[in-house]
């Protein structure tokens, strides 16, 4: 494509947009809509997929007790847990211990464990450091045939449930964004339609002095991408801002005690931006394709 | 430069606007094509510019079977020929000279061939001072002449005028007229449906009168009825 058509495009482009404010700015608020959506959900993937990395990397067990068993017992199962092949390390955190350190990570929110001092629901545990990640189904495995274990917990496993429990999440979030993607794209088509309606005899006449179908085209496409991206930049600057605001949420406040880590900043934004941008460009295209198909015909 | 074998056009309704049309122009040709209103007059000029279809038949235009062109040909085939119409169609946001540029914008001429061609195009017709002003602010002969000028900014061979005359008074009417005798004198074909008698009388050229969709008389001097 030659440079003046391209800046031809640009220009009548921007003056379309300009055209007809109120439609435009419209259709941004529906881009913006769509985007957010879909950008919230992309985050929350992200933030799945690098608590699943860390999980899956995680090469500590925790063995939960169950209760009642006599110091004898738990230095006996310490030391068979022990030389099991795999474990590096073995520690034990006595309910006392285990409740004191919950105290202590809550601070000020520590009453809310008021009055459980005499009746502990926290379990006696050890915690086993494992050689490497692999080795966990293997332990794993060797613990399940001991006896007085109330339960085993290690990253792979708390991965399959996070990843189970998302799983509706993930779906009805995918049926919104299709939904929200239509409702864009049909409300883009739309201003377009205004757009090329209101351009209607210079259209007749492009065709007569004998335009092609893309020179005709090329306006409204600049128009709908133009719609797109703005509604694509706006959803990056609101999405940036508020995971910036959670970010500091999770780091200050009593979320903290979740033992959540997001994902940094930089990382979400850049993936974010670029996935905002590129969606908000394809629906614009596509929204400015299809409402011109029907007027070029001439 | 033009040839019809066998043309004919039926509407969607039914309608015959064309029945087995046979006409061959010659390329440096003066035409007029006349007959009563609804006779199918512009509905033979769609058919060159292919803005329709023939039902059947074979047109060429320019050595070419235009009836086997490819949708994306088309355009090509529309800057080998100029279009002028009886309602001007003018865009009134821009001035005398966008509007003649306008044409050759879209074809993506450079901006120094613009530069060129423009005002050329605009002395042929006479309007190189009113270059500046925006449609509303010239006589309908003017404005004809505009869309003379755009006709004829990017060098056709062909000219085809569909009742360019139909909204002027007799005076600016014969102006237009002579401009295009002009043209044809230097070599473009044109052809010209028309209503007008005393300008199909005084011209003295080829006459091709259509009546009900059929071609009735088709004379090298002809005059506008058969020697009333
Ligand atoms: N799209 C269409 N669908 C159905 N009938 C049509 C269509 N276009 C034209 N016609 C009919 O075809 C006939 C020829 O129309 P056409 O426009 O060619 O006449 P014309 O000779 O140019 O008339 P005028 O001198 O009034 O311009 C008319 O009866 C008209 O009603
Ligand atoms: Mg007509």
């Amino acid at each position: 494509m030659k440079l003046r058509t391209t800046k031809y495009f640009a220009k009548e482009g921007f003056n379309n947009l300009s055209r007809n404010k109120v439609m435009s700015a419209a259709s941004i608020t529906s881009v913006i809509a769509a985007l957010l959506v879909i950008g919230i959900f992309f985050i929350i993937m992200l933030n799945i997929d690098y608590a699943a990395s860390a999980l899956e990397s995680q090469i500590e067990m925790m063995v939960y007790l169950d209760e009642g068993l006599s110091e004898e017992t738990i230095s006996v199962m310490r030391d068979e847990i022990k030389s099991i092949n795999g474990v590096k390390d073995i520690l034990f955190i006595s309910k006392d211990t285990a409740l004191k350190d919950m105290q202590k990570k809550l601070g000020d929110n520590a009453y809310l464990l008021e009055g459980l001092e005499s009746d502990n629901p926290l379990p006696n545990t050890f915690i086993i450091t494992l050689k490497n990640p692999q080795d966990a189904s293997s332990v794993s495995l060797a613990l399940s045939s001991m006896a007085n274990i109330e339960k085993v917990s290690y990253g792979k496993e708390d991965l399959e449930k996070l990843l189970k429990a998302t799983y509706v999440l993930r779906m009805a979030s995918l049926l919104v964004i299709v939904i929200l993607l239509f409702i864009s794209i049909f409300i883009i088509s739309n201003t377009i339609k205004l757009t090329v309606f209101a351009r209607r005899r210079e259209i007749g006449i492009m065709k007569f002095v004998g335009a092609t179908d893309w020179f005709v085209r090329g306006p409204f496409v600049i128009e709908g991408m133009l719609l797109g991206v703005i509604g694509g930049i706006a959803a990056t600057a609101l999405l940036g801002a508020g995971y910036y605001y959670c970010i500091n949420l999770v780091r200050d406040q009593m979320i903290g005690i979740l033992s959540i880590t997001l994902m940094p900043f930089k990382q979400v934004t850049m993936s974010m931006t670029a996935l905002l941008l590129c969606v908000g460009l394809v629906i614009g295209t596509i929204g400015s394709l299809l409402s011109v198909r029907r007027f070029i015909k001439v | 430069m033009i040839e019809l074998t066998n043309v004919s056009k039926t509407f969607q309704d039914g309608h015959k606007a064309l029945n087995d049309i046979n006409m061959f122009i010659d390329r440096g040709e003066f035409v007029f094509i006349v007959g009563q209103s609804g006779s199918g007059k512009s509905t033979l000029i769609k058919l060159l510019m292919k803005e329709l279809e023939p039902t059947s038949g074979k047109i060429v235009v320019d050595g070419k079977n235009i009836t086997k062109l490819k949708r994306r040909e088309i355009p090509y085939l529309r800057r080998s020929m100029g279009v002028v119409f009886q309602d001007f169609r003018l865009l009134q946001d821009k001035t005398v000279y966008e509007n003649v540029a306008f044409a050759m914008q879209v074809t993506e001429a450079s901006a120094r061939e613009i530069r060129r061609q423009v005002p050329i195009a605009l002395s042929m017709v006479g309007l190189s001072k009113k270059s500046g002003l925006y449609p509303k602010q010239l006589s309908g002969g003017e404005q004809q002449r505009v869309s003379m000028a755009r006709a004829m900014v990017n060098g056709p061979s062909l000219l085809i005028a569909d009742e360019p005359t139909g909204n002027l008074d007799p005076e600016m009417s014969w102006d237009i007229v002579k401009m295009l005798n002009e043209f044809n004198q230097r070599g473009t074909t044109i052809i010209m449906a028309t209503h007008d008698r005393e300008i199909v009388n005084g011209m003295k050229k080829r006459v091709i009168a259509i009546e009900n969709g059929d071609i009735i008389r088709d004379e090298k001097r002809g005059g506008y009825c058969n020697e009333a």
